[in-house]
């Protein structure tokens, strides 16, 4: 094997990688009942902290008041806990492999400002999509597709299929 | 005073069943309360220890922070008091089975000490202050003199604070999930490894941020013991009790108490300062934090869920 260095420079083979992340997945399924996600802790998030400003508008809108106000505890989710792990996992691992620098990483012919201000965009625009399909790459087209949903193949090949056709038009943000 | 009258013991708004009358003032208090306790003792320890110069942030700079706990703290107690006017009765009533006595005095005692210990450090850390009268001035040439002789009260009072923010809770024989007396140790626990997560955040010296991580290390240990003590003492209780605890093993608080708590405001941490001790590169202000939300979350839930447990049903 390989030895491995710990100067930042080290990043796991995506393949194994990929392996792993199914394993953590199946693990979830297991412990938790339910798949893993992203964008639901987000939207839960948003609806509690709403909820917490304007309850009045929590309840009059059709979306929030699917997630907040009335009964609902939108913080008591398991997809709140799992990011919040997954932030400290990702935090262990930047300190074992020696990554932990707060840094924006951006092609050498773009400026950080730049690279933010797209990726806000792309937040932006990624969050609103999420809503409408019911969830993200993760929640949506990963969870999905392990439990043999139609739907997640459909979000799987939307995602990709968009990025990869869109990827020319942004293509000289990075190379 | 207007008071009402209640006939029956059962089903008095806000008391029984569960009780609803302490929110958010007394966890605040529990958590700034232990804080200071936890502040004092070390810096009491390492004084008469002698090391008052590699331990610099420990001796002289956290203290500032416990009278400012203290007194807000104080403040906090004030503002949950139902008859506001009547407080100073705490000090003229004198009942030794009384915890609100106790922390009463307590705070009373160590309140002006710990004043008194950053007053006298003003000057070391502000080179430029001139404490304008000369008695003061006297004053702080006796403190500075006998920096040890106050330093041992202040050890045991800070010890006695620690363990009376638990003791204030388990002193309700009506709530089963607060009446054990682990909750005095545990308390003191949590709040000296807060109080070492405000030196860590503090100290610039290599040296003493060793010594204290790995006090917290220890601490948090036992603290895990501690918790785990609590827990199969009330699971081998009454049913009551084992109901109460059953809130934190499948019941509502289990989530937030396992996540926030155990989780992300001890074991994470730990693990963290394990591997700064280790070598690996931590921002030492991240486990710090941790531990500080871990010690304010596990106070309030102590006290959220305390306060729905009952023996009666």
């Amino acid at each position: 094997m390989k030895k491995m260095n710990f100067d930042g420079s080290q990043y796991l083979n995506p393949y194994l990688g990929g392996v792993i992340l199914g394993t953590v997945l199946l693990l979830s399924f297991y412990i938790s009942g339910r798949g893993l996600g992203a964008s639901g802790a987000v939207k839960n998030t948003v609806a509690a902290t709403v909820n917490a400003i304007a309850p009045k508008h929590v309840e009059a809108s059709a979306y929030y008041s699917q997630f907040a106000g009335g009964d609902h505890q939108p913080m008591s989710n398991w997809l709140v806990f799992e990011v919040l792990g997954v932030l400290a996992g990702a935090f262990l691992s930047g300190i074992i492999f020696n990554r932990l620098k707060l840094k924006v990483e951006h092609s050498p012919k773009i400026t950080s400002r730049r690279r933010l201000l797209f990726a806000l965009l792309g937040g932006l625009i990624f969050g609103f999509g999420t809503q409408l399909a019911r969830g993200c790459t993760s929640g949506a087209a990963l969870s999905g597709m392990a439990v043999l949903s139609l739907g997640g193949y459909i979000t799987m090949v939307a995602i990709f299929g968009t990025a990869f056709a869109a990827a020319w038009l942004f293509r000289k943000n990075w190379i | 005073m207007k008071e009402e009258l209640f006939a029956s013991g059962r089903n008095i708004p806000n008391i029984d069943p569960t009780l609803n009358i302490w929110h958010w003032q007394i966890p605040s208090y529990l958590f700034l309360g232990g804080l200071a306790a936890g502040i004092l003792f070390f810096a009491g320890v390492f004084t008469i220890m002698g090391k008052e110069e590699q331990m610099s942030a420990t001796v002289k700079k956290a203290p500032f922070l416990a009278p400012i706990a203290l007194i807000l703290g104080l403040f906090l107690l004030f503002l949950d008091l139902k008859h506001k006017l009547w407080f100073w009765q705490l000090y003229t009533t004198i009942r030794l089975e009384s915890p609100m006595g106790w922390g009463a005095w307590v705070l009373m005692i160590m309140t002006p000490i710990s004043l008194i210990w950053s007053a006298s450090y003003i000057r070391e850390l502000f080179p430029g202050w001139d404490w304008k009268f000369k008695f003061l001035k006297s004053f702080e040439t006796w403190v500075i003199k006998n920096r040890i002789l106050i330093a041992w009260p202040m050890v045991i009072y800070a010890v006695i604070l620690g363990i009376y923010t638990g003791i204030l809770l388990s002193a309700f024989n009506a709530r089963p999930l607060w009446n054990t007396s682990i909750l005095g140790p545990l308390f003191l626990v949590s709040g000296m490894s807060t109080g070492a997560a405000v030196i860590l955040l503090m100290s610039n010296n290599h040296e003493e941020r060793k010594i204290i991580g790995r006090l917290d290390i220890l601490l948090i240990v036992i603290e895990l013991f501690f918790i785990t003590h609590l827990f199969m003492g009330d699971k081998a209780g009454s049913e009551a009790q084992i109901n109460a605890v059953n809130l934190f093993l499948g019941g509502s608080f289990t989530a937030p108490f396992f996540a926030f708590v155990v989780v992300l405001g001890l074991i994470f941490p730990a693990l963290l300062e394990i591997m700064e001790l280790r070598g690996y590169k931590v921002p030492i202000a991240v486990p710090a934090i941790l531990i500080l939300l871990g010690g304010f979350i596990f106070r309030f839930l102590i006290v959220e869920a305390g306060q729905m447990t009952r023996y009666l049903y």
